[in-house]
């Protein structure tokens, strides 16, 4: 596989994404580690596109960036005073937490590797056609409907349900 | 119309006493109780007389079955015959005019209504013993009797003595009872049937089955029987009651304990005469006739006025016991006859005395010792209370002889009746009553002494004789200390007076009722009849020669009751086939000698009672000083009370304090050792048990489970990461495990 | 670039998430650990779709698009607990709100 820019290029988003969800676990700010999130997402959209999922890319920065990014920032906002900017880590926890994802990550590494359908998998740099009229195809006159109206269902749903909870009770 | 009359004499008294008792129950009274149970008295005895003449020679039996137990079926009825029909006038009579009586007596009494009640349910009682023609029906009324005498002697309950008085009335005769019970369940057992008469009755099967073998048995029974006799009419030895029955009003002794209760022993030993056998009669003989001599000694001493009667009573309840123990039936029955109209007489004339007195009794007790120590008669007073007077109570004031004398010219009415009941019962012969009553018993007894010619009849006429006499003499003293003579207690004295009209005329009545001529009315050969069944004892009976009655003349009772007696004698000789050639045989000189000697012992009787106490040429003083022991023994009334009291009441006790030791050291040690077993021993180690081992596992566990619980508990720390460490931990635990496998 | 690139970066990915989760102290720390986790999920699908089935099939990237909805879902409630947490607790501390502890 020959270093091209494109290469490198992704080789760049993939160590914004792993470095900056690094500082997300890491950080002790959490402000900071809500924008390392931030990069993480745009990483991840990052390679969305690389994988020619144009349509998933886009969806992943308005509704992550846009969306999620901002309501963990106004939930940061709204229940951590300046104390609570800093996040507590114990160390034996830390310990026993990074072991146990350590653990895991090593099982995955192994399967990752050890599974023969994926070795050998190359990008062979061909151009599929855009993704988005498939999609809408798929999702409202396609095998996806009944799915995609269930999600609907269920979208709304949480977001009545948060409203339920997340007000202040009425004392009457 | 016979059982109509008969059931309208009974229920006439039964009505009076129901108004009472339901009128009870609605705690209200009717208000003139008196008049209602004096009218149903009278009613009955209307009845009475009218029964009188529908009596047939043959006696009619009416019965209706009362209740089948298996295959015995008891029997509920009447027999009438003459002697039901005489029963009935004589209870209906006196039992009237003591009602009578009654009215001025117990006038004022806070319990006046009830008095006239128990009077009811008594007479009732009475007229249904005698009108039963089967045992259980006489032993019902035979026990009403007795509970109400026991009512009516306790009428005054406030006072210990008459509360006394009933309790013992009532167990002596019930001693006596518990007899007559077991003599009537002997006789059913054999006879499977306690009717007496008819076919099926036990007189009738006594005579067809029985045989000699079954003489010691029916004896037995026999005597049993007249146990119950024994306790009711007051006989030796069960006699103590009768004078301390003297607690209850006066009209309840005429009523109750001298005219009608007492006589329904007699009565029912006369009406089991067919039954007596030779061997029964004689110990019947025995007791009535010691009875009659024993109680007319204890008599003389006595000063209670009466007492002195209640022991004339006894002693000639024994007169009739001794007359139908000898086979005079006829002649007792004649006796109780004549006897309860002159001693109802007497008791009811006594009333009138103490009645007069009732009003001193308020004021003259605080004087009572004064006179005493005054008194003419001071020694035996003083013997009186020197001597411990066991179980007689102090004698009241008003009934105390001491304190009369002189009444006579107080009193007339109440002295002439008496003395006419006096004359008698002393058996003044010829124009009273009770000479040819005695006489006839005299006379029936000698006879059967003469033909048996054994020593032991004789005895018995002897003491016939001798308490004849006896009898004489007491009821002479009693006269004459009582209405002859100066007053002696002046202040009471002054105080008497004659009682009112209802009181007096019932006297009358009965002074009327004691002359012979009135008891030819119901008592007389056309009547009487000679026992229905035969007898099973030999007979000697008694026997008046007809011959001897033409010199009299003038008692006309005399002839119905020789015809009568010697037509008894017939039957019975016929039934034996041992001799009849005409009735006469043999036993004239019997009547004439002892008529002759009963006049003569009566006039001894009556000369040394007047020498004694009118003239007072002889001295009681001295006599009783003279013979002191016997005056003891007469005076302790021959120490029956001492001995019930010092031998079966001490005995008693003492049983009873042994079986309360042995209740409190024995059975209470039992019960307490137990207890204390139970609760220092085995509920020491229950709980012992129950605090280490049960209490201790149910702790263990407890405990067990809590430290666990404490443990585990840890594991719940609440936080959610661990929970998930722990889950992802396994997972990748899990995916090695397998991996390697 | 292979899929097995890819899958390494979501490892590494789901890893931090998951010791994120584990560790941190704070809830809306916690919520980004599990939206790390998500991402890397997603990832995993598209790069599925891109690799192992046919070039046309697209249903893992449609897949994916659901998971991108079930987290904007999952936030959403997740931040309305948060709060009402905080409302009841004064704190978002996980090993605070320790209700269920034993």
């Amino acid at each position: 596989m020959e270093f091209t820019l494109k290469t490198f290029i992704f080789y760049g988003f993939a160590l914004m994404t792993v470095a900056s969800a690094l500082l997300v676990v890491t950080v002790r700010n959490i402000v900071h580690a809500a924008f390392s999130l931030m990069v993480t997402l745009f990483g991840v959209a990052g390679l969305y596109v690389f994988l020619q999922a144009d349509f998933l890319a886009a969806t992943q920065v308005i509704v992550y960036v846009g969306g999620i990014l901002v309501l963990i920032l106004f939930g940061v906002m709204m229940t951590s005073g300046r104390l609570e900017m800093r996040i507590h880590i114990e160390r034996g926890q830390l310990l026993l937490g990074g072991a146990v994802a350590l653990a895991l990550f090593m099982l995955l590494l192994t399967v990752i590797a050890n599974t023969p359908a994926w070795k050998n998998r190359i990008d062979d740099g061909t151009a599929l056609p855009p993704t988005t009229e498939k999609i809408g195809e798929l999702i409202l006159n396609g095998p996806f409907l009944l799915p995609f109206e269930v999600v609907s269902v269920l979208l709304l749903v949480a977001l009545i349900g948060a409203a339920l909870i997340s007000r202040k009770e009425v004392r009457d | 119309m016979t059982v109509s009359l008969i059931s309208l004499i009974l229920l006439c008294p039964l009505a009076a006493f129901a108004v009472f008792g339901l009128l009870g129950l609605a705690n209200r009274r009717f208000p003139r109780q008196d008049y209602l149970s004096t009218a149903a008295m009278l009613i009955a005895l209307a009845c009475s007389f009218l029964l009188l003449r529908e009596v047939v020679p043959e006696p009619e039996t009416h019965t209706v079955n009362w209740v089948s137990l298996g295959s015995v079926t008891f029997s509920m009825g009447f027999y009438l015959d003459s002697v039901t029909a005489i029963m009935l006038i004589v209870v209906t009579l006196v039992s009237s005019l003591v009602h009578i009586f009654s009215m001025g007596y117990m006038h004022g009494d806070p319990r006046y209504p009830r008095f006239f009640a128990y009077l009811s349910l008594f007479s009732f009682s009475m007229l249904f013993l005698v009108v039963s023609d089967n045992l259980l029906g006489i032993y019902i009324g035979w026990e009403l009797v007795g509970l109400c005498s026991y009512l009516l002697i306790g009428f005054w309950f406030e006072k210990d003595s008459a509360a006394n008085a009933c309790k013992k009335a009532f167990l002596t005769t019930r001693v006596g009872d518990v007899g007559m019970f077991i003599g009537m369940m002997m006789l059913f057992t054999k006879f499977k049937t306690l009717s007496l008469y008819g076919e099926g009755g036990i007189f009738a099967l006594a005579a067809s089955q029985l045989t000699t073998g079954d003489m010691v048995w029916l004896s037995i029974a026999g005597v049993l029987i007249f146990c119950g006799a024994i306790g009711k009419s007051a006989q030796m030895p069960l006699h103590t009651w009768l004078p301390d029955a003297m607690e209850g009003p006066t009209p309840v002794s005429a009523l109750i304990h001298a005219a009608t209760m007492v006589a329904a022993g007699v009565y029912l030993t006369a009406r089991m005469f067919p039954i007596l056998t030779e061997t029964s009669s004689l110990v019947i003989a025995y007791v009535g006739g010691i009875t009659a001599l024993v109680a007319a000694t204890i008599a003389i001493v006595r000063f209670d006025i009466k007492r002195v009667l209640a022991y004339s009573t006894i002693s000639q309840l024994g007169y009739m016991m001794l007359a139908i123990g000898a086979g005079s039936y006829v002649a007792g029955l004649f006796h109780l006859t004549t006897h309860a109209f002159f001693k109802a007489l007497l008791f009811l004339g006594s009333g009138s005395v103490i009645h007069a007195f009732h009003a001193m009794h308020a004021h003259g007790h605080d004087d009572e010792h004064e006179h005493d120590d005054s008194d003419a008669h001071g020694h035996e007073h003083n013997e009186d209370s020197d001597s411990g007077h066991v179980l007689g109570s102090e004698i009241p004031p008003d009934q105390d002889m001491r304190n009369m004398g002189g009444l006579r010219h107080k009193m007339p009415i109440t002295f002439i009746t008496m003395l006419i009941a006096t004359l008698s019962i002393s058996g003044v012969p010829f124009i009273f009553s009770g000479f040819w009553s005695k006489d006839a018993i005299l006379a029936g007894v000698l006879g059967r002494a003469m033909e048996w010619n054994s020593v032991h009849h004789y005895i018995l006429f002897i003491m016939a004789l001798s308490a004849a006499g006896i009898t004489a003499f007491y009821m002479f003293r009693l006269i004459f200390m009582t209405f002859f003579g100066e007053p002696r207690n002046q202040e009471m004295h002054d105080m008497a007076h004659e009682s009112p009209l209802s009181m007096t005329v019932p006297l009358l009545i009965l002074a009327v009722l004691s002359l012979p001529v009135v008891n030819t009315l119901w008592f007389n050969a056309a009547y009487v009849k000679p026992p229905p069944q035969p007898h099973l004892h030999a007979p000697a009976h008694a026997y008046i020669a007809p011959d001897t009655k033409g010199g009299t003349g003038l008692a006309f009772s005399l002839f119905g009751v020789s015809e009568a007696v010697a037509a008894e004698e017939n039957a019975g000789h016929d039934t034996h086939g041992t001799h009849a050639d005409d009735g006469h045989h043999g036993h004239g000189p019997a009547h004439t000698i002892a008529m002759v000697l009963s006049i003569c012992v009566a006039g001894l009787g009556i000369f040394l009672s007047w020498l004694f106490y009118h003239r007072r040429t002889l001295s009681a003083e001295s006599v009783t000083t003279t013979f002191r022991p016997i005056y003891d023994l007469f005076w302790h009334k021959y120490y029956f009370d001492e001995f019930y009291d010092g031998v079966l009441v001490a005995l008693t006790v003492w049983k009873a304090r042994l079986f309360a030791q042995f209740d409190g050291t024995v059975v209470d040690g039992i019960v307490n050792g137990v207890g204390v077993v139970t609760r220092d021993i085995l509920a020491a180690f229950t709980g012992a048990f129950d605090n280490r081992v049960v209490d201790g596992i149910v702790n263990r566990v407890a405990q067990v489970t809590w430290a666990v619980g404490g443990r585990i508990r840890r594991i719940q720390t609440g936080a959610i990461q661990t929970y998930l460490f722990v889950v992802l931990a396994g997972i990748v635990l899990l995916i090695l495990i397998f991996r390697a496998l | 670039m292979t899929l097995q690139h890819y899958l390494v970066i979501s490892a590494i990915l789901f890893t931090l998430g998951i010791f994120a989760v584990l560790t941190r102290r704070n809830a809306i720390s916690i919520l980004m650990g599990i939206e790390l986790i998500l991402n890397s999920c997603n990832l995993n699908f598209a790069a599925f779709s891109r690799f192992v089935t046919p070039p046309e099939d697209i249903s893992g990237q449609i897949i994916a698009i659901f998971g991108i909805v079930l987290a904007a879902a999952e936030a959403a409630v997740f931040l309305a607990i948060i709060l009402a947490i905080y409302r009841e607790f004064g704190s978002i501390r996980p090993n605070e709100v320790d209700t269920l502890k034993g």
